[in-house]
């Protein structure tokens, strides 16, 4: 039996390179360690996470960690839990594909655990919202925000402010322009880029309540979203000539060389401006979306979450690493790394590129990601992405109402 | 005699049941799912009958898929044999360094897919604009495959561009079944470079023709690493395969069992359209010979 097992495996091996090998090792290896299956999404954040790993494995000799981090990995998650196998530990964003899996029993319900005493309570509601649950399906670990980057010493040059308002927005974006320098680093290429201005417009001028009567049917996209669009619109007269054109390492590259004043982006893209160019003289502010600076709210949302699978065979261990991960030191080493924010209370963010964000956190003047709350397989980023192209709102809207109604009719049907 | 047999069986069996395990069973599957609503991961589903496939009809991402898969396919078909024979023909004639050449023109094949994907998408955002802008034309000043109108053109460029190395041998090694003797008695009797081509060397290589023709078509209709490569279906679904909606569709939607409807009736459009292929071009073959 065991022969035919490992005959099997390297048919498999030999017919589906590489896709499969992670399938044959699993439960005790030889020395008789507990093998943990650490599965996450972010690129960005291997190189942190395989120094966490390293760290656990040497103080823990009977378990070994190993992380995996494929390229689409959601896609790839899916795909593993069609094949019914899951990894031990997944560490993801809060995003609809955490709600969708949430929903179908396949990670373990935390609710009580230890493991939740020192997280901000803001960031767990956040996960129940996203997953329309009552139970607690997973930890919130790392969070982000998303808003504008600046270019200190452009700004300096110009003489420019960082703006509060839309209004002020446009004016400074006008004022860069007229010196002959790219207002905005749009990234356009890549489709989940033009979401951006989506998920910092939507919650802050509509509301994510909105989403909660969306799904009851009570309102419509078209009669609340109008503004949203005619922003997103209007930001592309400030761009540089080829919008649509260049991906977002492309635009992480010219933003660090200097060549534009402002990058809507996420504090997730901080890492990888360094790696281009450390000097960068970097800052962060939230998107201003209306002419009312109080009433702006920065946007963050739980970008890591760490999950225990209902189906690992050894939720103990998992639940050991998890506890490592969320010691100060470990959550604190990582988010410096990832200029991220903690979901432990405590631990603060002390990067200078981000300090101007530290206000809104503490005075809790934060909301989650719209498209937290949009079903994957609304495919609102490709949606989005036409749209910046064809420049018709009616058509957007539209579409994005009837795209909600057609995944909603077929949800209903399970 | 049975010695022999065995000896056969032993060689063709485990194939067959390493193809029956891992290609025909799951395709089963996948027709049994297209019946149900199955999202991919929950525990449970119902029958709905052919429900999926009549939604199918009414799904304007689907008729989209389609569009823009034939529209490749057909013009990267054309592109490819045409190219590829124009090469072959060189390649076969008396030149200096033939079989280096031979080699420079087989290279695309041994790439993956994904890495001339990866290298042509540095290559259209980075140097082509250059070269456009270089033109002084607009349009080409920027990436194409950002441009919901062109993005199409610079898909199949590339797909042409690899697709044409593998139908050059198989054009090169139908030259090479053409016996000499023919051409000297063409020669003899006086005929025309041109008539050449039309008379002996188009007919003689007419099954390579056939064979290119469907292999080529085939091979464009299941487009999807280049796509993913390339563009990811954008902008928006701009450049977006049937097996490209079927895969984001599938297992990123949560419509598993709707694109397994969808997969079933691909199916049914690449086997006909194949069929179709063969038997036209096989009938053309026996008439020219």
């Amino acid at each position: 039996m065991r022969r035919l097992r490992k005959t099997l495996c390297l048919a498999m091996a030999l017919l589906l390179p590489g896709s499969l090998l992670t399938s044959c090792g699993g439960g005790e290896s030889d020395a008789g360690k507990v093998r943990i299956e650490f599965f996450q999404n972010k690129p960005e954040a291997k190189a942190s996470f395989d120094k966490l790993i390293a760290k656990f494995n040497a103080e823990n000799p009977g378990i070994e960690v190993t992380q995996v981090n494929p390229p689409d990995a959601e896609t790839v998650l899916l795909t593993r839990v069609v094949k019914n196998d899951e990894p031990d530990i997944v560490g993801m964003g809060a995003t609809d594909t955490f709600s969708v899996l949430s929903q179908s029993g396949i990670f373990e319900d935390l609710t009580n655990q230890p493991l939740l005493e020192g997280v901000n309570p803001v960031y767990v509601k956040q996960l129940t919202d996203v997953s329309g649950m009552r139970e607690i399906t997973g930890v919130p670990y790392a969070t982000n925000a998303n808003g504008i980057m600046y270019n200190k010493q452009i700004f300096r040059e110009l003489n420019l402010q960082v703006p509060k308002t839309w209004d002020e927005l446009i004016a400074t974006a006008k004022a860069v322009k007229e010196a002959g320098i790219i207002p905005f680093y749009f990234t356009y290429k890549d489709d989940w880029q033009t979401n951006l201005p989506f998920n910092a417009l939507g919650p802050n001028l509509v509301g994510n309540d909105f989403f909660q009567a969306r799904r009851s049917g009570e309102t419509t996209f078209k009669e609340n979203f109008r503004e949203v669009a005619e922003k997103m619109l209007a930001l592309l007269d400030y761009g540089h000539n080829d919008n649509f054109g260049k991906t977002y390492a492309d635009g992480n590259r010219a933003f660090a060389r200097g060549e534009a004043a402002m990058y809507i982006q996420g504090t997730w893209a901080i890492p990888e401006l360094r790696k281009t160019n450390p000097n960068l003289e970097l800052g962060f502010f939230p998107f201003p979306t209306g002419n009312n600076a109080d009433q702006v709210h920065l946007v963050s949302g739980v970008d890591t979450l760490l999950t225990i699978t209902k189906s690992s065979e050894h939720k103990e261990e998992a639940a050991q690493f998890i506890e490592f991960l969320l010691k100060p030191e470990n959550i604190g080493q990582y988010i410096e790394e990832q200029t991220a924010f903690s979901a432990v209370e405590g631990v603060e963010q002390k990067d200078p590129a981000v300090a101007e964000l530290q206000p809104y956190f503490e005075q809790g003047r934060f909301v989650d990601f719209a498209d937290h709350f949009i079903p994957q397989a609304v495919q609102l980023n490709s949606i989005v992405q036409s749209f910046l192209q064809n420049g018709n709102i009616d058509d957007f809207l539209g579409t994005l109402d009837r795209e909600w109604d057609k995944v909603a009719n077929r949800r209903q049907t399970h | 005699m049975t010695r022999r047999n065995s000896v056969f069986y032993w060689m063709t069996i485990p194939a067959v049941l390493l193809f029956f395990l891992f290609h025909t069973f799951p395709a089963l599957q996948g027709v049994y799912y297209s019946f149900t609503n199955w999202n991919g991961y929950g525990h449970s589903y119902d029958f709905i009958g052919l429900k999926n496939y009549f939604y199918l009809f009414q799904d304007g991402n689907v008729w989209n898929s389609y569009w823009f898969t034939f529209k490749f396919s057909i013009v990267t078909m054309i592109l490819i044999n045409v190219i590829s024979l124009l090469i072959a023909l060189g390649l076969n004639a008396r030149i200096k360094s033939r079989n280096f050449f031979r080699a420079v023109y087989f290279l695309p094949n041994i790439l993956s897919v994904l890495i001339v994907g990866y290298i042509f998408n540095y290559l259209f955002s980075n140097v082509f604009p250059i070269w456009g802008a270089n033109l002084g034309s607009e349009t080409l000043a920027g990436n194409i495959l950002g441009s919901g109108k062109l993005a199409w053109i610079g898909v199949t460029l590339v797909a042409v561009w690899q697709g044409i190395a593998f139908n050059t041998i198989l054009y090169l090694s139908g030259l090479q079944t053409i016996p000499t003797d023919i051409y000297e008695a063409s020669n003899l009797d006086g005929a025309s470079r041109w008539q050449e081509f039309w008379r002996i060397t188009f007919p003689m290589i007419a099954p390579f023709f056939t064979i290119n023709m469907v292999l080529a078509m085939k091979n464009s209709l299941m487009v999807f690493d280049l796509i993913v490569a390339l563009t990811n279906g954008g902008p928006g679904r701009a450049t977006q395969s049937i097996s490209h909606l079927i895969y984001t569709g599938g297992f990123q939607g949560g419509e598993f069992a709707y694109q397994s409807a969808n997969s079933v009736i691909y199916f049914i459009v690449i086997a006909l359209i194949s069929i179709v292929q063969i038997r036209f071009l096989q009938r053309r073959e026996t008439e020219m010979s």
